[in-house]
């Protein structure tokens, strides 16, 4: 019997959930895409272009079947070889991964990560669970192991642009160190990143020692010296400051987003979002106010938030300060603040207010945090409220740190450089102190003779130009190293593979300065006081041996070998310390603040913020950082402006990708405009990292240079800014609209209060509070327990039945995850103009939603005032694995099928590309490969006879075929590595899941009890990339699985329920912990609270 | 008007139409044969780099399988030893039998050289298929069963399809094949060599009630089920004759350990 399904009615809530400003207004554009499975918005490209490319392409197809006719090849077998090692390496089974800890250094620390390697190949990079801060990893550090692979890395040293070897250096420096021990290193300079590296800073202490009169630098480009200054001021020397999230149940952040680019410890995503999610009503969670000019994701997850240009922020900061000061009855913090606060405007005091009385409330519970690159006043202030509200040694702990060496900074270098006191240059830094900190390579450049430059880099880059010596430097998984993560424990890195490229570390050029190594085949010379050596042990991991002994109080071979299983050695963290506050400081340092400039349509905001791809422009040449949309703006391989709709409209720019010509001072920048609801007015917030020269066409000429608008190396809040509307569009490959499902109540979100009154509002939301039985589905296929009365349904009994669930409470949409699945299941880059064209192939999807008031039914015309501050919220969305999957009953060669697991299982090999399932997926989780993207690059042109220059894609046989050979080193050899015409999907990483259980057999053979993976055991790509712990996956079938009980939470819901496909992946909705005192009044209804249904 | 064509004519429509059925039938079967793995793979016979008899280690001086592809019960690859292997025995230092051996020159090379021997594929499987030997021979299924005799072969050759349908048949049927899991890499190996005794008794020994194994020889009468030991040996004689048979042997492990081959696509397929 056939049976129409009348979709219900959408049911009106209250607030509406919208991805882009197209589907806000409905225009004709969205509503176009939204009925398509693929984006037909196609690049710029007209129908007539369209269709003479596609002659083009007959054209040269007619020609090669023609020549392919001539030539037959040959039937035999080919005859393929095997071939083992001669002499078998330690611990390596062939076929089997081999897992090692190690650590990523970072500005701030260390990421704790575990490296996946195969016969020797590291593949893929996760969080180190075992690691006191390992949770996930953020994206930059999950996306690092491309950067090993990157085939224009530095492969050689170079001398005046002559390929030479390492031997050649090591006789030039040999000159040179006779040299620095006459004159005590005069004039020699060495430019570092600042690391947490305890053996990097006792070599450059043994480097003071031995050339005294060496002079070194540190600097870092997204720098938070003010943070630093303002700390030594209040806090004396050897203090660093480490926020404890665990015990924080309210954070007021001053423009601090600390969950995403201003990391303050590891742990921070996630300590504060594990207090985010509550269980059972009445549980405590935490509360966070945030004052911003853009959004961020802290902003994203905050409870309360008011979009106020960065210039504001030190008056805000004094406001708090004055408000918390008259709380806490602490006169000097309210004097100190006193003046600045004056300059506030009653809005905003009124809504600081509140906020504070809260925090006051839960004096020794709160915290106050401020961005890293606001003024050394703002951080002042922070750590006056934070004296005045108890923080210290509650949420906010202090811990003895030691440097060693005293490095100058960067203002110091450009004096010393036109003084002239520096002849040799040695740039160590990993940033690109040519593209951003340009004011000191200017200098260089203005002197008549410049210093002599020796560049350790890992690709050609911008300092590379000015260079005598470019040295190729190792990437963290080739060389030995240690690091320090924020609380102080202590992590070896070790090497994962030789340097692929001979590259060599910083530590190896400081020990050849030192003459401790000689490079090019010369016996290193090992320190004296290193453990037992071997004679052809590499200087470094001696150095590091010999930094252990001493972190560790002695040498001990059980402790270093447990330290490199586990990826730290126990018991090394920072000692705790008890500084005295010097609340008297914070005058003179408030009194540096200058009166804020007034914020105008003529005199505009500039804000230079790191971008969530590039950070400070060191990962441009990583193709999936390129290609992972920015969390905020969904924006891909480039960067733009971003305005909030109200100026965007004042300036009179039609539409995403116009224009602007920002002016600073004598600078001008002409920059494509995003238009970004909740921004601030009058304010520009340009991402850095773009607009490098890249000899990798990944990272080659994209997007814009914003360190080239400001004139020192130091702001990042530029006033006095004009912009105007410039002449032309610039096509920005967004992904918000692609993948676009009719939204039904797929985001739930409710505020605490609501949660309390009715803990499973969630699982009647939208279209399931009239839900059908769940026995009626449209689609046929096994569902629910194997039974009795069911026994087509799946086996509990004796399967595993996988599933997943995800919380929105936790997630903070980062887009880690969408990297680890690209890293773990070979997911190719398709390019900038395939994106535009929407054919993203990355198989998890992070919707961005903005809510605003006004339900369903009032669409109409943009409301510019209801765009200036909407909530944010992020939803991960891959495949969801149907149990009645309506993709398996359409496709014609049985290629996606179920497996007895659970499964949605793609036969890639049977897959003949009708793409009839990808129609029939109402979650649109299914990707195309419209081309060969792991064989053909897809960034180049390539030349054809006859036809001239075309994108390589589309030159067919005739295209360059061999992209990356290194990259493909990166391949997990477990993952079938798809061609053209092939769909495919999140599998939820079944070959980790077959894997784990056939290890289960193997260990059960043939005992039938022991046959079920221990619980919680496997754990997939997403899930162990998770900073935030927000994806958890596990066995259904097993009772004591983690996801079972998150499964039972009330916040449980699946999307689409109503449409019967029972997905095994279901969400947990987000709770917001709203202050009713505060003046949110502006947004009409309290969050997420859903109105009865008028019908 | 007279005839045309001959009367003889009249048949060659038909003698067509049976051609033409022979025609197809004949290069269908063809194909069938021909252009499958049975054809194609099975005798798969490629000369290796150093002429290395299974013949001789194997069947005659009786040398495990895990000794040289020591990895295939814990890793999905069934490795091929290293030099360092060959060289335990033949080794100059080590066992030093037929060290100056000419066709052991290629093996010393190796070793000296750090060069890798080049050995020919024999067994290929696409690179979307994902077999796991350990899984296989931790269930009892025996090297054998997938590669012959190889105790036989002075050269390997390949000795089964492995072809898709080749698999399935005993992933669906996998008590045609399943055997203890002490004879998985005996080459030798017969059911009827086992004795019903010890067959039985291993099996009660690793904790499996007389009961349900009596339950599976007897599934026809389930009253009068033996309690003992000796009764079960007698029931099974009655049922399978003298001989302990190979479908018995499978359908006990199939039971007991709970062999339920995967029959899904990403069993294989990822």
């Amino acid at each position: 019997m056939k049976r129409v399904w009348q979709h219900p009615d959408e049911s009106n809530t209250d607030r509406r959930y919208w991805r882009s400003l197209g589907e806000y207004a409905n225009t004709p554009e969205f509503s176009e895409k939204l009925g398509r499975e693929f984006d037909p918005g196609l690049a710029g490209e007209t129908d007539e272009q369209r269709e003479s490319s596609r002659r083009d392409f007959m054209k040269i197809m007619g020609g090669v079947a023609a020549l392919s006719g001539l030539t037959l090849t040959s039937c035999r077998r080919p005859l393929q070889k095997i071939m083992p090692f001669t002499k078998h390496v330690e611990w390596i089974i062939p076929g089997k991964p081999l897992l090692y800890a190690t650590a990523m250094p970072r500005p701030w620390g260390a990421s704790p990560m575990v490296v996946v390697t195969h016969e020797g190949r590291p593949t893929h990079l996760q969080g180190n669970p075992l690691h006191p801060s390992g949770a996930g990893l953020d994206i930059f550090a999950q996306a690092s192991i491309l950067d090993l692979y990157n085939p224009e890395r530095a492969k050689k040293p170079v001398n005046g642009g002559k390929d030479t070897d390492w031997s050649h250096f090591q006789k030039d420096l040999d000159g040179w160190i006779a040299e620095w021990k006459k004159n005590g290193g005069e004039g020699l300079a060495l430019l570092l990143n600042p690391s947490k590296s305890p053996t990097r800073a006792g070599l450059l202490a043994d480097f003071a020692q031995a050339c005294p009169k060496a002079k070194v630098y540190e600097y870092e480009p997204i720098h938070q010296r003010n943070y630093d200054a303002a700390v030594k001021a209040l806090l004396g020397e050897g203090v660093a400051l480490l926020p404890k999230f665990a015990k924080a149940d309210r954070v007021f952040s001053l423009d601090c987003d600390f969950v995403g680019l201003d990391t303050l410890s590891e742990t921070a995503t996630r300590d504060f979002m594990k207090r985010r999610a509550p269980e059972k009503k009445d549980e405590l969670m935490n509360r966070l106010y945030i004052l911003e000019n853009r959004y961020t994701l802290t902003g994203g997850i905050s409870d309360h938030r008011k979009p106020l240009a960065a210039s504001l922020i030190p008056v805000a900061a004094a406001v708090l300060a004055e408000e918390i000061g008259k709380l806490a009855g602490d006169p000097a913090l309210q004097q100190a603040a006193a003046a600045l606060a004056a300059t506030a405007d009653a809005k905003l005091r009124e809504w600081i207010v509140p906020a504070a009385k809260d925090l006051f409330e839960n004096k020794g519970k709160s915290l106050v945090l401020a961005g890293s690159r606001h003024h050394e006043a703002v951080h002042a202030f922070a750590l006056g409220i934070n004296n005045a509200l108890g923080a210290f040694g509650a949420t906010l702990e202090q811990l003895k740190v030691e440097l060693g060496y005293k490095p100058a900074d960067i203002a110091e270098l450009k004096a010393d450089l036109t003084s002239k006191k520096i002849n040799h240059l040695v740039v160590l830094a990993e940033s690109d102190p040519a593209y951003d900190a340009e004011d000191i390579f200017k200098t260089l450049s203005s002197l008549d003779k410049h210093p002599a430059v020796t560049h350790l880099t890992d690709r050609a880059k911008h300092t590379t130009k000015f260079s005598g010596w470019t040295l190729p430097a190792a990437h963290f998984l080739e060389s030995w190293g240690d690091v320090r993560s924020g609380d102080g424990a202590y992590s070896v890195v070790q090497p994962m593979i030789q340097p692929l490229f001979d590259g060599a570390s910083v530590n190896d050029v400081l020990l050849s300065m030192l003459g401790r190594k000689k490079f090019g085949g010369a016996a290193p010379v090992v320190a004296k006081d290193a453990a037992p050596a071997k004679p052809e042990s590499d200087a470094s991991y001696e150095a590091v041996k010999a930094m252990f002994t001493k972190v560790a109080g002695g040498w001990d071979d059980e402790k270093w070998n447990n330290t490199l299983r586990d990826g730290f050695l126990a018991g090394s963290a920072f000692e705790k310390a008890s500084a005295s506050f010097k609340s008297t400081a914070i005058v003179s340092i408030a009194a540096k603040a200058e009166k804020p400039a007034a914020i105008s349509k003529s005199a505009m905001e500039v804000v230079l913020t790191p971008d969530a791809k590039m950070w400070d422009g060191r990962f441009a040449d990583n193709a999936w950082l390129q290609e992972a949309p920015d969390p905020i703006t969904k924006l891909t391989w480039d960067n733009a402006a971003w305005i909030s709709p109200k100026t965007f409209a004042a300036l009179g720019l039609k539409k995403d990708g116009d224009f602007i010509k920002v002016t600073v001072g004598t600078v001008s920048l002409n920059v494509p405009a995003l238009s970004a609801p909740g921004h601030a007015h009058d304010s520009v917030t340009i991402p850095l990292g773009y607009g490098q020269k890249s000899s990798n066409v990944v990272g080659n000429e994209r997007g814009f240079n914003g360190y080239a608008l400001r004139s020192g190396s130091d702001s990042f809040v530029l006033n006095g800014a004009k912009v105007e509307k410039a002449d032309g569009n610039y096509e920005l490959a967004i992904t918000q609209d692609n993948y676009t499902m009719e939204g039904r109540a797929q985001v739930r979100e409710g505020t605490k209060d609501r949660f309390d009154k009715n803990v499973d509002f969630a699982q009647t939301e939208g279209m399931d509070s009239h839900t059908p039985p769940a026995e009626l589905t449209l689609y046929k296929g096994r569902v629910g327990i194997k039974s009795k009365e069911n026994p087509e349904g799946f086996d509990y009994e004796n399967e595993h039945q996988w599933g997943m669930v995800i919380d929105l409470a936790k997630c903070i949409g980062c887009s880690a995850c969408i990297v680890a699945c690209q890293s773990e299941n070979n997911i190719p880059v398709v390019g900038k103009d395939q994106v535009a064209r929407g054919r993203v192939m990355q198989w998890i999807r992070m919707d961005r939603y903005f809510s605003t008031s006004g339900g369903v039914e009032d669409r109409g015309v943009a409301d510019i005032e209801e765009l200036e501050n909407p909530e944010m919220i992020h939803q991960p969305v891959a495949c969801q694995q149907c149990e009645s999957a309506p993709c398996e009953t359409v496709c014609p060669v049985n290629a996606t099928v179920h497996t007895e697991d659970g499964l949605n299982a793609m036969a890639y090999n049977r897959c003949i590309g009708t793409r009839y399932c990808a129609n029939n997926c109402p979650y649109t989780a299914r990707r195309f490969n419209y081309f060969d993207y792991n064989k053909r690059n897809p960034l180049i042109e390539t030349k054809l006879p006859l036809v001239g220059n075309v994108k390589n894609l589309y030159a067919g046989p005739l295209g360059e075929k061999t992209q990356n050979e290194t990259g493909r080193l990166q391949k997990n050899p477990n993952v079938t590595v798809r061609m053209r015409g092939v769909i495919e999907k999140c599998t939820y990483c079944v070959q980790r899941l077959e894997s784990a259980k056939i290890t289960q057999r193997r260990i059960g053979r043939d005992d039938k009890n022991n046959l079920r993976v221990p619980v919680d055991s496997v754990k997939t790509a997403c899930q162990a990339s998770c900073p935030a712990e927000a994806i958890e996956f596990g066995d259904l079938a097993n009772k004591e699985s983690t996801v079972n009980r998150w499964k039972d939470s009330p916040r449980n819901y699946q999307v689409l329920k109503y449409i019967g496909t029972r997905p095994r992946t279901s969400y947990l909705a987000r709770i917001r912990n709203v202050n009713p005192l505060m003046p949110s009044a502006d947004r009409k209804v309290k969050t997420g609270e859903a109105s009865l249904n008028k019908a | 008007m007279g005839n045309q064509f001959p009367r003889w004519t009249n048949w060659i429509p038909l003698k067509i139409a049976i051609m033409a059925v022979f025609m197809v039938a004949g290069v269908s079967l063809g194909v069938n044969y021909y252009f499958t793995p049975k054809y194609t793979k099975v005798g798969y016979e490629p000369t290796q780099p150093v002429p290395y008899s299974h013949k001789l280690h194997v069947g005659e001086l009786g040398m495990q399988c895990i000794y040289c592809h020591s990895f295939a019960e814990v890793s999905g690859h069934a490795n091929v030893p290293t030099n360092q292997t060959c060289l335990n025995c033949h080794g100059p230092d080590k066992g030093q039998i037929k060290k100056d051996s000419e066709k052991l020159a290629m093996v010393r090379d190796a070793d000296k050289n750090h060069t890798p021997i080049k050995w020919a594929k024999v067994h290929k499987s696409p690179d979307f298929v994902y077999f796991n030997h350990s899984v296989h021979l931790n269930r009892g299924v025996s090297c054998q069963n997938c590669h012959g005799q190889i105790n036989e072969m002075e050269v390997v050759k390949q000795a089964e399809p492995h072809s898709m349908g080749w698999c399935l048949d005993c992933h669906r049927n996998p008590e045609n094949k399943l055997r203890p899991l002490d004879q998985v890499t005996n080459l030798t190996y017969k059911p009827e060599d086992l004795t019903r005794e010890a067959f039985y008794g291993n099996l009660a020994a690793r904790g499996i009630k007389v009961a349900d194994m009596a339950k599976l020889v007897a599934d026809e009468k389930p009253e009068s089920l033996p309690q003992d030991m000796n009764q079960l040996v007698a029931l099974a004689t009655k049922k399978y004759g003298p001989k302990v048979t190979q479908l018995e042997v499978g359908r006990q492990l199939k039971e007991h350990w709970r062999i339920a081959p995967p029959e899904s696509c990403a069993a294989c397929h990822r």
